[in-house]
């Protein structure tokens, strides 16, 4: 079944007609194992399948951005059961984890293209609600549709977190709902018709007219500043000082004259590039957001399907239907077609529910694969996983529970530190400043990248290097010797050196040594001639390793 | 504990510079001149002067007009260029600075306009357009050719946010290396561990990474330069270069005292130990209340160590190689607000160049007798960035590709001001 060559749609088209009913109730995560499997098999020679501590490891750390335990690592090898696999991806999706985890991810996509450091604070408002909608199981076009018609106090409202990141400009909003929700990168657009796509300069600035009439308003206080977004619908605004844009305030938007910036330019009429719907001038803000919402969630809208599709696909899978993760549209040819219409209509089918999207791509083939590096040739064709970058909070949890630290406790201690008085926490609590020095925000200032760019260009860093070498906490926590640490207890408690060995590779990296690591950490438990020392060493090498900061 | 080394493993992970260190114990080492080189190599300072510094307050005073404020303006060794009062030392040396007097743009935002300064670029969501130093480093290394120093190429210090001053579509190994404070190593480059076990522990680690190598050869090996890069940073000699107390007592005090003496003369020390380009970045200049005092007592920390750094340079022969920038996100109003401040002005704002070929003792443009308009050579933001390229023998066509398959010029458009240059 794996060996047929994609090209072939015949199997495909059986499939689908022969299982309607059960498509149409949702994605059952069993058949859907078998329909991708059978259309998943674009490459010639797909690589193994990987074995079970491979899999629990990825699938964790994919699911609920942390790894397994080695109480779960036991068990889950010790299970019998053929749909161990399955039964896996049910339980991490339903773990309040997963939504916390990815609305971390999508806060992340939104917020690095902020134009506006001040945006940072959307961070904390913008994770919980998303966290909320994840978790309740709110369908992503609901979701899209809350972030595209947004008003409100930022702090209560994350959905106006993309309108907060571009700070209320009207051509930024615009292209960032295209790149985020459509996948298309319409605003190249916006000086020029599109060089690689067929986007016309005047589309960009007729779609940009859907969100002239946003407006930030900034009232003053002391300490943090207040924000809200609002509608503005009547005229004329007086607040200009924001920006340069000397059609900033106007209650429609204008293309700008290329010969001459200082005219006025062309009022555009609010039209919608994919379906060409629009709306007259002078409708109210509402209206209009709450109009192009709607044709952008429509299930005759296909970019809003793939764009999602070929954003979680690319994270899981370490490659896309197309290459770009958010530069998709009609002039871009996909990979395997075929595959993609069937997750697309399953996913409309499923009433764009993101867990089942989730089943669905972690229980195929593709996704149970064993990796390849993102430059080996044998990945062509989906034939292989990849073994991905950890992001910045999956990086960070896993330390603390390699090192047995919990982040409640490093996060009280922190506060205390930095905020010398509870006064002064008060404060920081209340602008908005507590959320800079917790440690999980220092830490991504280190390790935090866009998860919008190509993984490719993730490189690690120096102070990343440097962080995980030398970084005071973490020697603490490296101290053999002493009965507070996790290392220090397990020397302690434990006489058996391999055992010792076994216990750090499953806390390090969830899984067992090999016969050949486990000689050569004896050996030089051995050469060193101080065992706590030396397992100091060996602990410090399996949390520097590069196995430690992927997931394979 | 084995408590020697072997040279095999020094070497490994060690490949250049810095060997004498790790023998020796870092630290405590002289320095390796290999700076004959790295002299004759291009390299840039960046002072910014974040929140918009007052151009009538600094090195394009108003004199009699109302807008100028009162404030006094003082002789320079050029004779017809005038600094406002505040600005002594620099007066000294004005034969080594060029004045932009006609720098102009649209944008009044300070954070669109501090992304404006440090890209050439007006921020787009499409793509993150990379610094001014995450360009000049990465250009300059390929002029060089194979000559990579020990440090980062690029320093940012005393820097609050990171939006205006990632490497973007560069990549991350051109980010700057941030530093909170010049007057302490920076963070996390002390081993855990003595310098011999630390070696250890990393060909541990090494010899633990086959498994995963196996089936991620190229991460793997990344990884593994990544950990030796790091290392023979925390290594090298060059981490001296850090610590500002080994600098003769004489040269200390020319720079004076502050952050921001410290950080320019830390800036000097890492061009010279090889660094491509630092940024020092000078707080407080968003004077809406209050500027003329608040600019006064600014200059009182700026003016001496600027020029000192500019004079540090000459004497060391380096300055014709490297381009200091004094510059902030725009200008402030030629009107001066109820509360005694100036408010946020792009419409005509100063730069000023020192080095990197620029030939000193001139003034470039003018603005109205109001210092409103600009009414001679205006220069905007891709001029000026176009004139950074010539200094440094960077060709400002250049393109990268963002992430959109979309090529992007190293400057948009913009035409060096070329009469800043001798010949």
């Amino acid at each position: 079944m794996q060996q047929r060559p994609f090209s072939n749609k015949r199997p495909l088209l059986q499939l689908r007609t022969g299982r309607v009913a059960g498509l149409l109730s949702g994605f059952l995560s069993g058949l859907l194992l078998g329909l991708v499997a059978t259309i998943a098999s674009a490459a010639p020679q797909p690589v193994a399948i990987c074995d079970d501590e491979t899999f629990l490891r990825r699938i964790a750390l994919d699911t609920v951005g942390r790894q397994p335990t080695p109480a779960e690592i036991d068990s889950f090898l010790a299970d019998p059961s053929a749909n161990k696999r399955a039964d896996a991806i049910d339980g991490f999706l339903a773990d309040p984890d997963w939504a916390r985890t990815w609305a971390r991810y999508f806060r992340d996509v939104i917020l690095y293209r902020r134009s506006d450091d001040r945006a940072i604070f959307m961070a904390q408002p913008l994770e919980a609600m998303l966290s909320d909608r994840l978790a309740k199981g709110v369908s992503w076009a609901a979701i899209a549709r809350e972030f595209i018609t947004a008003t409100g106090v930022p702090a209560e409202h994350g959905e106006t977190a993309i309108i907060m990141a571009q700070m209320g400009e009207t051509a930024d909003i615009a292209a960032e709902v295209s790149r985020v929700f459509l996948g298309i990168q319409i605003q190249c657009a916006q000086c020029h018709d599109h060089f690689t796509d067929h986007w016309k300069r005047k589309e960009f600035h007729a779609f940009a007219a859907f969100f002239p009439r946003i407006e930030i308003q900034r009232s003053s206080g002391m300490g943090a500043e207040r924000f809200e977004v609002v509608s503005y619908d009547a005229a004329p605004r007086r607040s200009k000082k924001m920006s340069d844009n000397p059609r900033r305030g106007d209650l429609e938007h204008a293309m700008p004259d290329l010969e001459d910036p200082s005219e006025p330019g062309q009022v555009m009429k609010p039209q919608f590039f994919i379906n060409n719907k629009k709306l007259p001038l002078g409708i109210k803000d509402a209206e209009r957001r709450r109009a192009v919402a709607g044709w952008i969630t429509t299930a005759d809208n296909p970019w809003f399907s793939r764009a999602i599709i070929n954003r979680i696909w690319t994270e899981l899978v370490g490659a896309g239907f197309y290459e770009g993760i958010d530069d998709i549209g009609p002039d871009r040819t996909p990979q395997s077609p075929h595959m993609l219409d069937d997750l697309s209509q399953q996913f409309i089918a499923s009433n764009y529910d993101m867990r089942s999207l989730f089943r669905a791509i972690l229980s195929t083939q593709i996704y149970q694969r064993e990796s390849r590096s993102r430059s080996s040739p044998q990945r062509a064709g989906f034939a292989a996983n990849c073994p991905q970058r950890l992001r910045s909070d999956q990086l960070f949890k896993q330390i603390l529970s390699a090192i047995g630290v919990d982040e409640a406790q490093i996060r009280k201690d922190s506060s205390a530190q930095t905020a010398a008085t509870p006064a002064t926490a008060a404060k920081n609590k209340k602008s908005g400043k507590q959320q800079i020095n917790v440690p999980r925000v220092l830490f991504t200032q280190v390790f935090g990248y866009d998860p919008s760019l190509p993984r490719e260009e993730i490189v690690g860093s120096i102070p990343q290097a440097l962080l995980l070498m030398n970084s005071q906490p973490l020697s603490v926590a490296f101290d053999g010797d002493r009965q507070s640490t996790t290392l220090g207890r397990l020397l302690h408690n434990e006489e058996d050196d391999r055992t010792v060995v076994k216990d750090l590779y499953l806390r390090a990296l969830a899984r067992h040594p090999t016969p050949g690591e486990q000689a050569a950490c004896l050996e030089h438990v051995h050469a060193t001639g101080d065992r706590e020392e030396a397992f100091e060493d060996v602990f410090w090498a399996l949390l520097n390793s590069a196995e430690f900061v992927h997931r394979k | 504990m084995q408590d020697c080394i072997t040279r095999r493993q020094l070497l490994r992970w060690i490949p250049s510079g810095g060997l004498a260190a790790a023998s020796i114990g870092w630290g405590d080492t002289v320095a390796l001149h290999a700076a004959d080189l790295r002299k004759h190599g291009k390299a840039c300072i960046l002072l910014w002067m974040q929140g918009g510094p007052s151009q009538f307050e600094t090195f394009s005073p108003l004199e009699g007009h109302k807008n100028g404020g009162g404030t006094k303006a003082i002789s320079t060794n050029v004779p017809g260029m005038r600094f406002a009062e505040h600005w002594p030392a620099l007066a000294k040396i004005g034969n080594r600075l060029a004045v932009v007097r006609s720098m102009t743009s649209k944008e009044g935002s300070h954070p669109r306009a501090s992304y404006l300064l440090h890209t050439g670029y007006l921020p787009n969501p499409s793509a993150r357009h990379p610094t001014l130093g995450s360009i000049v480093a990465s250009q300059l290394a390929a002029q060089l050719a194979g000559e990579t120093p020990d440090l980062p190429p690029v320093v940012r210090i005393g820097a609050r946010g990171r939006n205006d001053s990632g490497a973007g579509i560069l990549g991350m190994q051109w980010d700057p290396f941030e530093l909170r404070d010049p007057t302490q190593n920076p963070a996390n480059t002390k081993p855990m561990v003595a310098a011999d076990r630390h070696l250890l522990r990393l060909d541990l680690m090494e010899r633990l990474e086959e498994n995963f190598a196996s089936q991620a050869p190229q991460e793997a090996a990344d990884h593994k330069s990544l950990y030796r890069r790091a290392t023979r940073m925390i290594m090298s000699s060059d981490m001296q270069t850090f610590d500002l107390k080994s600098e003769p007592q004489s040269v200390q005090q020319e720079y004076g005292e502050g952050a921001f003496a410290a950080s320019c003369l830390l800036a000097r020390r890492l061009i010279e130990s090889g660094v491509s380009f630092v940024e020092v970045v000078m707080n407080g200049w968003d004077t809406h209340q209050d500027n003329f005092t608040q600019v006064e007592k600014l200059a009182g920390q700026v003016d001496r160590p600027f020029a000192a750094l500019v004079r540090d340079l000459e004497t060391r022969g380096m300055l014709d190689n490297t381009l200091v920038i004094w510059m902030g996100e725009f200008g402030r109003t030629p009107q001066i607000n109820p509360r005694g401040g100036r408010d946020h002005f792009p419409r005509s704002f100063n730069a000023l160049l020192a080095g990197g070929g620029v030939k000193g003792g001139q003034i470039i443009g003018r603005t109205d007798k109001a210092g409103v308009e600009v009414t001679d050579r205006p220069v905007t933001v891709p001029d000026l960035f176009a004139t950074f390229c010539k200094s440094m023998s960077i060709d400002p066509t250049i393109e990268n590709m963002a992430p959109s398959g979309r090529p992007i010029k190293l400057v948009d458009g913009g035409k060096a001001v070329t009469e800043l240059f001798n010949g």
